[in-house]
């Protein structure tokens, strides 16, 4: 999947950490971790159709941008969601406009204009 | 079943009628959004919408009426495969609610079904769109997903 940005500049970094949180199953996994505190491949995969080796895989991702850190604790690794990449990725999401926002303005922009002319 | 909700309002100078007119007709939405548009506003009639060339590597994807009340509501999907009938799972419902203001028109937009829906359809509009920046597009998406993780914390 190219999750792009490939015009924008953005950072690469953002872009894996985006990329990471695009999936659904990943987000579903965040969803989880956050609700129970913590996690391991096994227990997250026994809440999820999908199977153990496959969330291990995912848990790798979202490990890879840091929104989830290994806690080390007996034979598996536990993981958790990392607050403060969390926060970051939110604090960017707050600083952007929406496409809606956009979509909107030109709705208003066309309807105002097609108005007006009626009017003349 | 979770659903994540885009909820936008905005006031617009002109009257219901001809707002409903720009936001459900395939002509005007070609105005504001893809690059084509082909679909009948009778609900359940599927159609499709186009970004950048549909001969060339142009992305289609459905669009569906669900509902037309000119001219107060008018609603779809999109985003499930052409030839697939629209539902919850496999497409973002758009509704749009249209309320008498003053001389114009207060006009209320909710996009539901984020949560069910995968990555894909933010990376083809992202290549297509004139964005600054690609977040533009995949932020809105995840503005309720986060908020609600923030709120969580």
């Amino acid at each position: 999947m190219s999750a792009g940005v490939t015009a924008s500049g953005t950072a690469t970094v953002d872009d894996d950490l985006w990329s990471a949180i695009g999936d659904p199953t990943r987000r579903r996994m965040l969803d989880l971790l956050l609700t129970d505190g913590e996690g391991t491949a096994t227990t997250l995969s026994q809440r999820l159709p999908v199977t153990r080796q496959a969330v291990a895989k995912h848990l790798g991702v979202l490990d890879r941008v840091g929104l989830v850190r290994a806690v080390p604790a007996g034979k598996e690794k536990r993981y958790r969601v990392d607050d403060e990449q969390l926060a970051r990725a939110a604090a960017q999401l707050a600083s952007v406009g929406s496409t809606w926002d956009a979509r909107l303005q030109r709705i208003k922009r066309i309807a105002e204009t097609i108005h007006q002319n009626q009017q003349d | 079943m979770e659903y994540g909700t885009i909820e936008r309002e905005i006031y617009i100078d002109a009257p219901p009628e001809i707002v409903f007119e720009v936001v459900s007709s395939p002509g005007h939405l070609k105005e504001w959004w893809p690059d084509d548009a082909a679909y009948d506003t009778v609900p359940g009639s599927p159609g499709e919408i186009v970004f950048g060339d549909r001969d060339a590597d142009g992305t289609v994807v459905g669009f569906t009426v669900v509902d037309a009340r000119p001219p107060e509501s008018f609603s779809f999907r999109w985003t499930h495969p052409v030839g697939e009938v629209a539902a919850p799972g496999n497409s973002l419902l758009v509704t749009f609610d249209l309320a008498p203001k003053g001389q114009g028109t207060l006009l209320r937009m909710t996009e539901t079904g984020f949560r069910e829906m995968g990555w894909e359809i933010a990376v083809l509009e992202e290549q297509y769109r004139e964005h600054n920046t690609g977040w533009d597009f995949y932020l809105p998406r995840l503005a309720p997903y986060v908020a609600r993780l923030e709120s969580s914390r």
